[in-house]
C-alpha cells in the first residue's frame, strides 16, 4: 500500500513540477503572445475572416463563394 | 504552442500515467491473491472445470452479460443484499480464476452472482431459458428455444425432458435440453459467493 | 448545373487542381477519405438495423428468437461494435485525415496503404460482427470481436498513425492549430490503448478483476481519448471556418486540451463503482471524472463565445446545425457524466437504462452528429459536387435530432425511476421490468425517427459519391450565392 501512495503522490508532484516548468518555458519563449495568430491561421485570402464557407444546396440566401479562380 | 516535442511528451506521459494507475498498480496489488483452502483441502474459489467451464463459455457466447450483472454491492450502497442477491458484497478474491470477469453493467435482469443459491433447481433454469415468462411473468428476457430439441413424444419420456407447469404443457411433444443448455445450467448453479472471506468483516 | 452519373475522373481532378492549395490537398484526400466515409455510412446503416432489432427485442421478447444468431445477447454487441469500429471510427479517421492534411497544408501520403487499410478494416468489422453473431464473442465489452481480428485492426491503425505523423512532421504551416493537438493526441492514444487492452485481457497480462479495470480503462478512453478529441478537433475547425470567425480564446483552447488529456485518462473506473475493486481505484476514477468539469466548461465557453450572436446562421448551414447540436450535447453529456460518478448518484443510475441514454448522448448526440456535420462540409470538397437535396438534409437533421431527444428523455426518465425502484428492496424485480417496458418502446419509436434520418443521409451520400450531385464552381463552394456580410464590415 505504501508503494501505491508513494507512486501516486510522487506522480502528482512530478506532473506538477513538469507543468510549472512547461508554463515558465512557454512564457519565456513567447508562446503566450502568439495566441491570436494561432486562431487566425486557418484563414487566408481565399477563405478570409468574415466569409461563411457553407450553405444549403440550392437555397441561395447566404454564404461565401470562394475568391479563387473559376474554371 | 508550436513545439512538437511538448505534444509528444505530454500525450504519451498522460496515458502512461493512467495505465500505471488503473492497470499496473492494481495488478501489483491484486495479482497475488490466492484461493482460500480449508482443512479438507477444498479451495474457494475453485477453478471452473468440466460442464461448469463449458457453461461459462455458453454464457459469454449468448451475451448474458448485457442484461445481467455478477457483483453484489456493499450493504448501504443500493439494495443488493436486502434483495437477497448475496449475503455479503463480492470481492476481488471471488474472481481470481475469471478470464474475463463477467461483472456486467446492466440489470435489465437480476444480478446473478449468487443465482446458484437462489435457484438450485435444474428444471427451473431450463424452463426459464426455454421461455422465461413460464417462471417469471412479465419478463422481457429472450426465449432461447434454440438451446433445446423438440420431439414428438414416444413410448417413454426421456429422463431429461422439461417438466412444464400445467398451463404451459405441450401434449404430444417433449422438449429436451441440448448439451449447451445443460452446461449453462451447471454454470448458473455453480454461482455461489456466500463463502466467507477475510476481506469482508461480518 | 448538373453532371452525369460518372464517378469522379481526371477531369474533375483538373478542376480541383486549378483552385489552389486547398483544392490540391482536397484532391489528395479524395480516394482514401472518400472510401472511409462511404464505408462508415454503410456500417451506419448496418448498425442501425441491428439497433432497431435490439430495441424491439427488449419490449417484444419473442421477436425473431428462433435462432441464436439473432438472440438479444448477440445483436446488442453486434450493434455496438459495428457502430464503434464501423461507423464511428471510420468516419472519425476520414475526418481526421482530411483535417490533418488541411491544417498541415500537405497532401495525404500513403495513398495505396490507406486504401488497402480501408478494405482490411471493412473485412475486419464484417468478420468480427459475423463472429459475434455466430457465438464467438469474447465477453469483454467494447472488445467483443473474436480477438484474432485485433491483429488486423492494429495493423490498419498503425498505417493511419504513420500517415498522420508523416503529415505532422512535414507540415508547411508553422503554427500548430488547436485541432491538430487533439488529433495528434487521438492518433497516438488510440492505437496504444487498443494494443494494450488486447494484450492485457486476451493475453492475460492482467488477471481477475484487474481485467475489468483494464477493460474500462480502455473502453472509457475510447470515448475520452479517441472519439472526443476527434469530435472536438472537428468542432474547433468547422465552427470558425463555417462562420468565418476565429475561435474566441485561443488560450482557453490550450487549457482545455491539456486538462482533458490529464483528467479524462483516469475516469474509466467510474464504470465499476460498488464493484469488487479496491476503494482507492474507484475513487481515483471518480476524481478524474469530476475534474472533467474544467476542460468541458472551458471548451463550452470557447465554442459559445465563438458562435454567440450568429446562431441565426444555423438556418443556412447544414454543417453548423449538426456541429452546434453536437457541441452542445458534448457539454450536457459531460456534465451529466461527472455527476454520475458521484457515489450518491451512481447508487441510483448504475445498471439502469439511464446509463444507456447517457452513452448515446455521448456517442450519438455529440460524436455522431458532429461527424454528420463534418461529412457535410468535407464531401463536397472531395468530390467537387454539391449535396443533391436541401430537403433531404433537413429530413436527416430533424429525424436524428428529434429521435435523439426522445431517446434521451425516455430512457433517462424511465431509467432513473428504474434505479430508484431497484434500490427499494420492497419492489419486486418483475414489477420494475414491467415498469420500464413503455420507456423501452419509446426508444424504439425514437430509433425509427433516427433511422429515417439515416436513410435520408445514405441517399444523399449515394448521390454524392456515386456521382450524380450538382457540380461545384468555386474553389470549395456552391454556386449563385451572395457572400454573407458580417456586422463590423469585415467582408
Amino acid at each position: 500500500m505504501t508503494l501505491i501512495y508513494l507512486f501516486i503522490f510522487g506522480s502528482v508532484v512530478i506532473a506538477g513540477l513538469t507543468a510549472v516548468y512547461g508554463l515558465v518555458w512557454a512564457v519565456r519563449d513567447g508562446q503566450m503572445r502568439r495566441f491570436s495568430a494561432g486562431a487566425m491561421s486557418i484563414f487566408d485570402d481565399e477563405e478570409p475572416v468574415g466569409r461563411m464557407t457553407d450553405a444549403f444546396p440550392g437555397e441561395g440566401n447566404a454564404s461565401g463563394v470562394g475568391v479563387g479562380r473559376e474554371p | 504552442m508550436n513545439r512538437a516535442v511538448f505534444l509528444y511528451v505530454g500525450v504519451l506521459a498522460v496515458v502512461l500515467a493512467s495505465f500505471s494507475g488503473l492497470v499496473s498498480l492494481p495488478q501489483l496489488q491484486l495479482g497475488t491473491i490466492q484461493p482460500l483452502v480449508d482443512a479438507n483441502g477444498n479451495q474457494y474459489p475453485a477453478p471452473p472445470t468440466g460442464l461448469v467451464a463449458e457453461g461459462r463459455s455458453v454464457y459469454i457466447s449468448l451475451g448474458c452479460i448485457y442484461c445481467h450483472s455478477q457483483q453484489v454491492r456493499p450493504p448501504g450502497f443500493g439494495a443488493d443484499i436486502e434483495r437477497g442477491w448475496g449475503t455479503r458484497r463480492t470481492v476481488a478474491r471471488d474472481h481470481i480464476w475469471d478470464a474475463p470477469p463477467l461483472l456486467g453493467t446492466m440489470r435489465t435482469g437480476p444480478d446473478l452472482a449468487n443465482i446458484g443459491v437462489r435457484q438450485p433447481s435444474d428444471n427451473w433454469h431450463l424452463l426459464h431459458l426455454y421461455n422465461p415468462v413460464m417462471t417469471s411473468p412479465g419478463s422481457i428476457m429472450p426465449p432461447m428455444p434454440f438451446l433445446f430439441d423438440e420431439r414428438p413424444v414416444e413410448v417413454q419420456v426421456p429422463y431429461d425432458a422439461l417438466a412444464f407447469p400445467p398451463e404451459w404443457s405441450t401434449p404430444g411433444r417433449v422438449v429436451i435440453p441440448t448439451r449447451r443448455a445443460k452446461a449453462l445450467v451447471a454454470y448458473l448453479k455453480s454461482m455461489d459467493k456466500s463463502h466467507p472471506v477475510p476481506e469482508v468483516v461480518p | 448545373m448538373s453532371s452525369t452519373g460518372a464517378a469522379v475522373s481526371g477531369t474533375d481532378r483538373a478542376v480541383l487542381e486549378r483552385v489552389g492549395w486547398r483544392g490540391d490537398v482536397d484532391g489528395s484526400c479524395q480516394v482514401p477519405v472518400g472510401l472511409f466515409f462511404v464505408s462508415a455510412i454503410a456500417w451506419l446503416m448496418v448498425g442501425t438495423v441491428l439497433a432497431l432489432l435490439a430495441s424491439l427485442k427488449m419490449h417484444v421478447p419473442g421477436f425473431l428468437d428462433g435462432t441464436d444468431w439473432l438472440t438479444f445477447g448477440r445483436v446488442r454487441p453486434a450493434h455496438l461494435n459495428t457502430m464503434i469500429y464501423g461507423w464511428g471510427s471510420m468516419a472519425g479517421v476520414g475526418v481526421m485525415l482530411w483535417l490533418e492534411a488541411r491544417l498541415c497544408r500537405v497532401r495525404l501520403p500513403l495513398q495505396l496503404l490507406l486504401v488497402v487499410g480501408v478494405v482490411l478494416w471493412n473485412v475486419g468489422v464484417a468478420g468480427g460482427t459475423i463472429g459475434i453473431l455466430t457465438g464467438a464473442q469474447t465477453g469483454v465489452e467494447w472488445l467483443e470481436f473474436p480477438y484474432p481480428w485485433s491483429f488486423l485492426f492494429a495493423g490498419v491503425f498503425a498505417v493511419v498513425m504513420a500517415a498522420s505523423l508523416m503529415m505532422f512532421s512535414g507540415r508547411r504551416e508553422g503554427h500548430i492549430y488547436v485541432s491538430q493537438w487533439y488529433l495528434f493526441g487521438a492518433v497516438l492514444w488510440f492505437p496504444f490503448l487498443y494494443v494494450m487492452a488486447n494484450a492485457l485481457i486476451h493475453g492475460n497480462l492482467a488477471t481477475g478483476v484487474v481485467q475489468a479495470s483494464a477493460n474500462w480503462w480502455f473502453a472509457h478512453n475510447v470515448l475520452g481519448l479517441w472519439f472526443t478529441p476527434i469530435g472536438l478537433a472537428a468542432v474547433y475547425y468547422l465552427l470558425p471556418k463555417v462562420l468565418g470567425r476565429p475561435i474566441h480564446s485561443y488560450y482557453l483552447s490550450l487549457l482545455g486540451f491539456w486538462t482533458l488529456a490529464l483528467f479524462y485518462n483516469w475516469a474509466g473506473t467510474h464504470h465499476l463503482i460498488g464493484g469488487p475493486l479496491p476503494a482507492w481505484l474507484i475513487t481515483v476514477g471518480v476524481v478524474g471524472s469530476l475534474m472533467m468539469f474544467i476542460p468541458v466548461t472551458t471548451v463550452a465557453i470557447n465554442h459559445h463565445l465563438t458562435t454567440v450572436g450568429h446562431f441565426s446562421r444555423l438556418r443556412v448551414s447544414p454543417t453548423l446545425r449538426f456541429v452546434v447540436f453536437g457541441a452542445m450535447s458534448y457539454t450536457v453529456v459531460s456534465f451529466q457524466g461527472s455527476l454520475q460518478s458521484l457515489r450518491s448518484v451512481n447508487e441510483v443510475n448504475h445498471f439502469t437504462h439511464y446509463t444507456i441514454a447517457h452513452a448515446h448522448l455521448g456517442v450519438y448526440s455529440f460524436f455522431t452528429m458532429v461527424m454528420f456535420g463534418a461529412i457535410y462540409y468535407i464531401a463536397p470538397r472531395l468530390t467537387g459536387r454539391e449535396w443533391a437535396s436541401a430537403r433531404l438534409i433537413k429530413v436527416h437533421f430533424w429525424g436524428t435530432a428529434t429521435g435523439m431527444a426522445i431517446y434521451w428523455i425516455g430512457l433517462t426518465w424511465g431509467g432513473w425511476i428504474q434505479g430508484l425502484k431497484m434500490d427499494d428492496p420492497d419492489v419486486p424485480f418483475l414489477d420494475i421490468v414491467r415498469y420500464t417496458v413503455p420507456f423501452l418502446a419509446s426508444r424504439t419509436a425514437a430509433g425509427v425517427l433516427m433511422t429515417i434520418g439515416h436513410i435520408a443521409f445514405a441517399v444523399l451520400a449515394w448521390k454524392m459519391f456515386a456521382g450524380s450531385g450538382v457540380r461545384l464552381v468555386g474553389p470549395t463552394l456552391f454556386t449563385s450565392r451572395r457572400p454573407a456580410a458580417i456586422p463590423g464590415g469585415e467582408v
